[in-house]
């Protein structure tokens, strides 16, 4: 019993950081006050970045090549949104589907349908000393992105809550007038977010390639970015609360994949359809009863006029 | 905007569609320097460019060589037949967009229109005239139950659409392609087990071709043709259309002026999910004659690239999805030449790119483009 | 600072705090000459204003609010500690006893008005101005804000305060400027003067009133009686107190008040946009436990509702697709389901004419028509339905001379043909012009009732103040 615990921590820890880093990027741009649906295509653009650049580049630089590649998505993101105030919700939308069919162009093109060749992966982690310690010996021989993904929620949090930084990104998001009128640029401030989501974002998805696989797959992050989404919702749009969700959905997964190896009766009674619309079921109900006092920012989606009244 | 007195409505018509059009011939600029730069050749993407042509219309110089009909009668239908499902979730956008709502469920509300169809399809009995109609009533019922429940959150409980759209499109994929299809509707009736996908419809429940052998054109496209004059006909000459775009441009006036908004909101989106689940039927019961393992082609997504590259205007919508569904058709004879075969799709999307820079072609245009309806609330719930 | 709707108190403030550019004279801050092309210049030389409308982030504390964009530091990262002292020290120093760490959203009103001055106080400013600041609260928070104006002025600071009520101005000013249709009047010391006086120089001396028929309509049955309407407005605070009022058909019906006193509530409330919490209305003879727009209409009752541009027309909508809003279901403008669209075209094309609309083409985008145009457009719309009770709500605002004295004719041409007609309306002297009875309504409640005989200026004036009160009977007696 025990084993198989630990074997669902196991892979846990080591499938939910693409998930954290990309509900990460989607909260620090929502949290400005832009919505972000291109969370998948910034993650699959990363994918590909990061596994093409670690042919040549090692891979651990590999991934700051997915981050910038992430965040150049988001830049274009950013300036429809902001400079021409253009709807969110569409941009974002066909962000996605240009890296969607894009990427596979190039794949194509480049390489194989199948995917890109395969690199080195990311090298994983023995902490010796926890060999011995049931349950926490599962923190043990993941990649370095696992234990980045356990700091850098911490460090989102602080950044939010306790810079000036953070308390500048929070009023933009929620009442951007009130920020504008005690001198702060309210665009700034947003396109900061934005390419930050979208660094996030790729390093999200250059964890798939590079670390949880050996290479880009055609259909990477495969929806990924929208349970991304989910987690943002379902942790209210807070670093901390998007972590914990992002490693439950990721929990979950899991576990599903745990049960359909070695206790497939399980799954003759909840089907395996239910668990993986788990996630997104969840969210709508968080979201139907909290109703109108949802704690999404409260200038999202709204652009910002700079001409004042 | 309204022409003004004098406008010939040709001008008219120009300066409206101007953005969407731009936007498709950049998008097609754009890529064409992509293929060519990729292959470091210009001719070999000119010649993709062609066979994406000729895939779509029909191999128009052999054609003339040879006087083979069939060469464009199957083109045809396979454009036809995209173009149909375009058309359907194009609608399905462009509806409820008229009531300012964003409708992003068209792909959940189109599978399970979807399943529906498959299982009336499959499990009933009925004359050959009778049964694909009831599949598709039953489709559309289908699509329209589920595009109520987001209308139903946002107007009671403030739950903002585009967010649940998005939730429920999972949900309705993975209950559908991970349960019923590989669970409880699984093909079983040939004992075949590795057959993917739920049972074959019966031959009655099967549109007619419209063009016998020569295509896999069928009914499908002129319910989309017919759907697009009833959505039209719906928005300009009726009165209930009248009030959903009132509701949609200036809700406070229409509420004041005693029009009941919420009605209208759940009619629109009930009709657009009755579009969407249209969709799903004729995609059954026309070109898979079951539900196979998965919809693969997100559909419904694209339905919003269409839609709002349509301009939302029910003809605009057929339009492109005329445009697309040809570029799509042509899109499998591009893989003779090592593109990708989603290559239109990489079109599509860039257009939707451009045509969402809306306010850059006005500036540059220095016109007003028709403005959108008004979204309900603009924020996020 | 006093003055009526409209004189000017409001704009020159936003010029004096750096919203608006004046277009010409000058501004002095300590003897030299200052420009202010934003809201940052003035708050630099000390010139802070704390507006109606509050520029705080709900979701923030009272101390991050404050600090926003002036935060102090310490290695970096926020100094929570150090702002939470410097905004504690600026409370105990006039007074205020706030929560610091408190969400602005869980403050009362009252708070929150703190909260705005505290920001201008934190970063210096030596002049401040409140504007309209008891429009939003209660008593005893008016009192409190009282004290704390005190505070400042003896600590060397300078407290400009906006506001129509007479009886407050009074209390805490020392000094009063009067404005008047953009112009300044008068100053006179608080101390010696009174209500009446001030009243007085407000409204200015009688005009000569519009000529207008003698014969008054005759008055015909009642149509439409309200008794005790309690109602809420914005933030949960009631706006109707307890109104009780009737319109008979054939007359004109003024409601005469400062703006923010309850009067929008009370439209809409009769129209069906807002539901009260207490009361009754009756139409005709029955009565109406809950009302909707859309029933409203079909017993007989239009309306010409404030807000133009958001709630009587649709911009992007043609100038004959407004005219059939409402009605679009019956004929001329349907038959059936289907629209009708020659019977919409001559319906259009008919009102356009009779009302002088330009330019009168029905294709017209309606945002692209002048405000005056637009009016008519709604009026011709509303009145084309023959109305038993029309509501009108600020019907000329905006709008020039010629086009304000058509709306005039029009509702007095309503009124010769049986209409009973509640206008609702800002601006005195039309209220005066046109109505044969006119509540006067202050802070919720009606405040005095009187018949056309008995108009005078002053008089309604003080009453709108809440200068006097006058017991009023709840219907007029029948027949005149």
């Amino acid at each position: 019993m025990l084993e198989v615990i630990e074997a669902i921590l196991f892979s846990t820890l080591d499938y939910a950081p693409a998930l954290i880093f990309a509900a990460l990027g989607a909260v620090l741009s929502e949290r400005a006050g832009v919505v972000n649906i291109g969370v998948e295509g910034m993650m699959r653009i990363g994918a590909f970045a990061a596994a093409v650049a670690a042919l040549v580049l090692p891979t651990g630089i590999a991934a700051g090549a997915g981050m910038l590649a992430g965040a150049a998505l988001a830049s274009i993101h950013a300036y429809l949104s902001i400079r021409w105030r253009s709807d969110q919700v569409i941009s974002g939308m066909a962000l996605n589907l240009v890296a969607l069919a894009g990427i596979t162009f190039l794949l194509e093109t480049r390489f194989s349908p199948s995917g890109t060749p395969a690199i080195l992966q990311l090298q994983r982690w023995r902490l010796g000393s926890l060999a011995a310690v049931p349950v926490l010996r599962v923190l043990s021989g993941h990649s370095v992105m696992t234990y980045l993904a356990l700091v850098i929620p911490i460090l989102f949090h602080g950044l939010l809550f306790r810079t000036p930084a953070g308390l500048r990104l929070r009023a933009v998001g929620e009442k951007p007038i009130a920020a504008a009128t005690l001198g702060i640029s309210v665009a700034i401030v947003r396109y900061a977010a934005v390419i930050g989501g979208g660094l996030l974002a790729g390093l999200g998805g250059a964890v798939l390639s590079i670390s949880t696989l050996d290479r880009f797959e055609q259909h990477m992050p495969a929806g990924l970015g929208f349970i991304a989404l989910a987690a943002m919702v379902f942790g209210r749009w807070t670093p901390l609360g998007a972590f914990g969700a992002a490693a439950f959905f990721a929990g979950g997964n899991a576990l599903r994949i745990g049960l359909a190896s070695s206790a497939p009766q399980v799954l003759q009674i909840v089907p395996q359809g239910f668990l993986l619309a788990l996630p997104y079921l969840l969210t709508l109900l968080v979201l139907t009863a909290q109703g109108t006092k949802s704690r999404a920012p409260a200038a999202l989606g709204v652009p910002f006029e700079t001409e004042s009244r | 905007m309204r022409r003004r007195q004098g406008t010939s409505a040709l001008a008219f018509l120009w300066r409206q569609s101007l953005p969407s059009l731009l936007s498709i011939a950049l998008a097609l600029l754009v890529c064409f320097l992509a293929i060519a730069l990729s292959k470091s050749d210009f001719a070999v993407a000119a010649d993709a460019y062609l066979q994406m042509l000729w895939g779509g219309l029909g191999d128009l110089p052999t054609f003339f060589a040879t006087g083979n009909w069939a060469l464009l009668t199957r083109a045809w239908g396979e454009s036809a037949t995209k173009a149909a499902l375009l058309t359907f979730t194009g609608l399905a956008v462009s509806v409820p967009f008229c009531v300012g709502l964003f409708n992003i469920g068209a792909q959940g509300q189109l599978t399970v229109g979807a399943i529906v169809a498959a299982v009336i399809g499959a499990k009933l009995r009925a004359p050959p005239e009778v049964h694909p109609v009831l599949a598709v009533v039953g489709a559309a019922v289908a699509g329209a139950l589920y595009a109520l429940l987001p209308a139903v959150l946002k107007l009671r409980r403030g739950v903002h659409e585009v967010i649940s759209t998005i939730m429920l499109n999972w949900v309705a994929v993975s209950l559908v392609e991970n349960w019923l299809v590989v669970g409880p509707l699984r093909a079983t009736a040939s004992g075949d087990l590795s057959r993917s996908g739920t049972d074959e419809i019966l031959q009655t429940a099967e549109l007619p071709r419209i063009l016998g052998s020569l295509s896999r054109l069928n009914a499908g496209f002129v319910l989309a043709l017919v759907a697009t004059l009833g959505v039209w006909f719906w928005l300009k000459r009726t009165s209930h259309g009248f009030e959903a775009r009132a509701v949609g441009l200036g809700m406070e006036a229409a509420l004041t002026a005693g029009i009941d908004v919420r009605e209208r909101v759940y009619r629109a989106m009930a009709l657009a999910g009755a579009l969407a689940g249209t969709a799903g039927a004729v995609w059954v019961l026309g070109t898979e004659y079951k539900f196979p393992a998965t919809v693969g082609a997100p559909y419904g997504f694209d339905g919003i690239a269409i839609s709002l590259i349509g301009q939302n205007h029910p003809f605009g919508v057929c339009a492109a999805a005329l445009f697309f569904g040809v570029l799509r058709a042509g899109g499998t004879r591009m893989q003779l030449l090592g593109v990708h075969k989603s290559f239109p799709e990489l079109i599509q999307g860039l257009a939707l790119l451009f045509v969402a820079g809306r306010l850059v072609w006005e500036r540059f245009l220095g016109s007003a483009a028709k403005p959108r309806a008004a979204p309900i609330e603009t924020t996020h719930a | 600072m006093v003055g009526e709707n409209g004189a000017g108190k409001s704009t020159l403030m936003n010029v004096l705090s750096g919203l608006y550019q004046p277009d010409g004279g000058e501004i002095r801050v300590d003897g030299q000459p200052a420009q202010f092309r934003s809201p940052r210049d003035a708050i630099a030389k000390g010139i802070g204003m704390v507006h109606q409308h509050f520029m705080l982030v709900p979701s923030l504390t009272v101390t991050e609010n404050v600090v926003l964009g002036m935060e102090p530091r310490r290695r970096g990262l926020l100094d929570l500690a150090a702002a939470d002292q410097a905004v504690r020290k600026i409370c105990e120093r006039f007074g205020f006893s706030l929560p610091v760490e408190a969400q602005i959203e869980d403050l009362t009103v009252g708070s929150q008005q703190k909260v705005e001055i505290i920001k201008v106080l934190y970063r210096g400013a030596r002049v401040l101005i409140l504007d309209e600041p008891t429009a939003v609260l209660t008593p005893q928070e008016s009192e409190d804000l009282f004290s704390v104006m005190r505070e400042l002025a003896s600590t060397g600071h300078s407290v400009v305060l906006i506001s129509h009520k007479l009886r407050e101005v009074l209390a805490a000013a020392s000094r009063i400027y009067v404005m008047r249709r953009g112009k300044l009047v008068a100053q006179v010391q608080a101390s010696s003067t009174n209500e009446q006086e001030l009243a007085a120089l407000m409204v200015g001396d009688a005009r000569p009133r519009e000529v207008r028929p003698t014969t008054r309509g005759r008055r015909g049955e009642l149509l439409l009686e309200a008794k005790e309407l309690h109602a809420p407005g914005a933030r949960g605070l009631a706006a109707l107190r307890g109104v009780s009022l009737s319109v008979f058909a054939g007359e004109v019906v003024g409601i005469a008040g400062v703006d923010g006193n309850g009067q929008r509530e009370l439209a809409e409330v009769i129209t069906g946009l807002r539901s009260f919490d207490s009361g009754l209305i009756r139409f005709e003879d029955k009565v109406l436990p809950r009302l909707s727009p859309g029933h409203m209409r079909r017993l007989g009752m239009s309306h010409v509702p404030e807000d133009r541009l958001a709630r009587a027309i649709i911009g992007p909508m043609t100038v004959e697709e407004n005219v059939a809003l409402g009605r679009d279901r019956e004929p001329p403008f349907a038959r059936g389901w289907l629209i009708d669209s020659q019977g919409r075209r001559q319906r259009a094309l008919k009102l356009l004419e009779e009302f002088d609309v330009r330019p009168p083409d029905p294709l017209a985008r309606i945002g692209m028509l002048s405000g005056g145009n637009q009016q008519k457009v709604v009026l011709a719309r509303e009145l084309d339905v023959g109305p038993k009770l029309l509501v009108v709500v600020q019907p000329t605002r905006g709008l020039d001379i010629s086009a304000v004295r058509s709306v005039h004719d029009r509702l007095l041409q309503a009124r010769e043909q049986g209409a009973g007609i509640l206008l609702i309306s800002l601006d005195l002297e039309e209220v005066l012009a046109l109505s044969d009875r006119l509540y006067a309504i202050f802070e919720g409640r009606i405040t005095g009732h009187l018949e056309r005989a008995q108009f005078e200026e002053k008089r309604v004036g003080r009453l709108m103040m809440g200068a006097a009160s006058e017991p009023h009977p709840s219907a007029p007696r029948a027949n005149a």
